[in-house]
């Protein structure tokens, strides 16, 4: 089984269209995760059914017991969140400031401090349009994505591609180059770029792929909206030859991704789209000959 | 040589596993003695962040001289291990821990 990652290290570049398009395209081929969970958006392309859902558990907060606590205050001492107020006479642990540490709760005299685990979202395994097997997560109002999430969505994504035989995992990466991103590119055969030549597209690709040079994992690139700003493309397509990494093809601007996305489609599935689909065909046909020798 | 695997399950058949913050298991093979020992980490996969620290600290403790792993670690766990004297091994995501071993043994993988 191969597993395909999708990053651009900045956000805006057109990662998830275009991985939606290739999910589109391989239909029922492979199975499809969404990592990039803190604003997981491949399911308004995708169409899932949320058929199956299972809460997520992940990190601590501090919860005080009022019965057992003596008011003695050592807890909001030690706090370096300020998460620990008085209301009303009583010791309270304010969820959204605690960072989980346990500092207070392993100092507190009579133990009235308990970690308590979070019930941060759900995730799903769904059914798309495309007829493939998609998984991935919603989480709650301040919540935040983490490696332990990443690596849930990816290893369900497995273990439901070996359960049906599927040969191939395309994974919506996380972004930035932390933690989830880490976890993101564990284990993965073929790292897609997708960026933009920006100032900061062209900063943030050489960072991310400083990362996917240490896994040493292939990676190739699309650059998209590359008539934007040519002078910085030729920068990209210089860092690309430094770097031996595939070059795969150059999107120009079109205001077709932004309707197609508007209609709820993916590019592929758009009537309008023209020549943007032929590109993303030829470039999703390079995508699986590159990871079948990867 | 005492030799640690990032590992998947706990006999030399098991996979390695690719990650290492996030391993199921550190296998331990004591070359001297001929010994195969094996630490759940599921505890530490099962934290949300610094993964990758944890497991360094705990295969601190384990004191191996090499470490054999699949992409290898993030740049936080690489950091802490850089500071111990280990030599670390990746590119063995695809095989089991026999696999890997052997590999390691005619010099196929590569040093991280």
């Amino acid at each position: 089984m191969k597993e395909i990652v999708v990053i651009s290290g900045k956000g805006g570049t057109g990662k998830t269209s275009i991985t939606a398009s290739f999910a589109f395209l391989s239909g029922k081929d492979m199975v499809a995760a969404d990592c990039d969970v803190d604003a997981a958006d491949m399911h308004l392309l995708m169409k899932p059914d949320f058929a199956h859902s299972e809460p997520f558990y992940s990190g601590v907060i501090a919860e005080i017991d009022k019965e057992t606590c003596i008011h003695c205050g050592k807890c909001a001492e030690v706090c370096r969140f300020d998460a620990i107020s008085i209301i009303n006479g009583e010791y309270y642990a304010d969820p959204i400031s605690c960072e989980g540490c346990g500092y207070c709760s392993r100092i507190c005299p009579p133990k009235a401090i308990t970690m308590q685990e979070q019930n941060v979202g759900d995730w799903y395994r769904s059914s798309t349009k495309a007829g493939n097997t998609m998984i991935h997560a919603r989480l709650g109002i301040g919540a935040e994505n983490s490696g332990k999430l990443v690596a849930k969505v990816k290893n369900e994504a497995k273990a439901e591609a070996k359960q049906e035989g599927k040969e191939l995992v395309l994974v919506d990466g996380s972004p930035g180059i932390g933690c989830p991103v880490v976890s993101s590119l564990s284990g993965a055969d073929l790292v897609v770029l997708v960026t933009e030549p920006t100032l900061s597209g062209l900063h943030d690709i050489k960072r991310v792929y400083e990362l996917v040079h240490k896994f040493k994992i292939p990676a190739a690139c699309i650059i998209n909206k590359a008539d934007v700003n040519p002078e910085i493309t030729e920068q990209i397509k210089d860092f690309l030859e430094q770097e031996k990494i595939e070059h795969i093809a150059d999107f120009p601007y079109d205001e077709n991704f932004t309707r197609s996305m508007t209609m709820g489609q993916t590019i592929v599935e758009y009537e309008d789209a023209g020549d943007l689909k032929d590109k993303l065909q030829a470039s999703w046909l390079k995508v699986q000959e590159l990871v079948a020798t990867s | 040589m005492k030799i640690a695997f990032t590992a998947k399950g706990t006999a030399w058949e098991s996979a390695v596993d690719p990650r290492f913050g996030r391993t199921d298991y550190i296998l331990v093979f004591d070359e001297e003695s001929g010994e195969m020992s094996s630490v759940d980490n599921r505890d530490i996969a099962d934290t949300a962040h610094g993964a990758g620290p944890q497991t360094a600290k705990k295969l601190f403790d384990l004191n191996p001289d090499v470490l054999i792993t699949g992409n290898g670690p993030g740049g936080n766990a690489e950091a802490v291990l850089k500071k111990a004297a280990l030599k670390m091994y990746a590119g063995a995501g695809a095989m089991t821990v026999k696999e890997a071993y052997e590999a390691y043994k005619n010099g196929e993988l590569k040093e991280f």
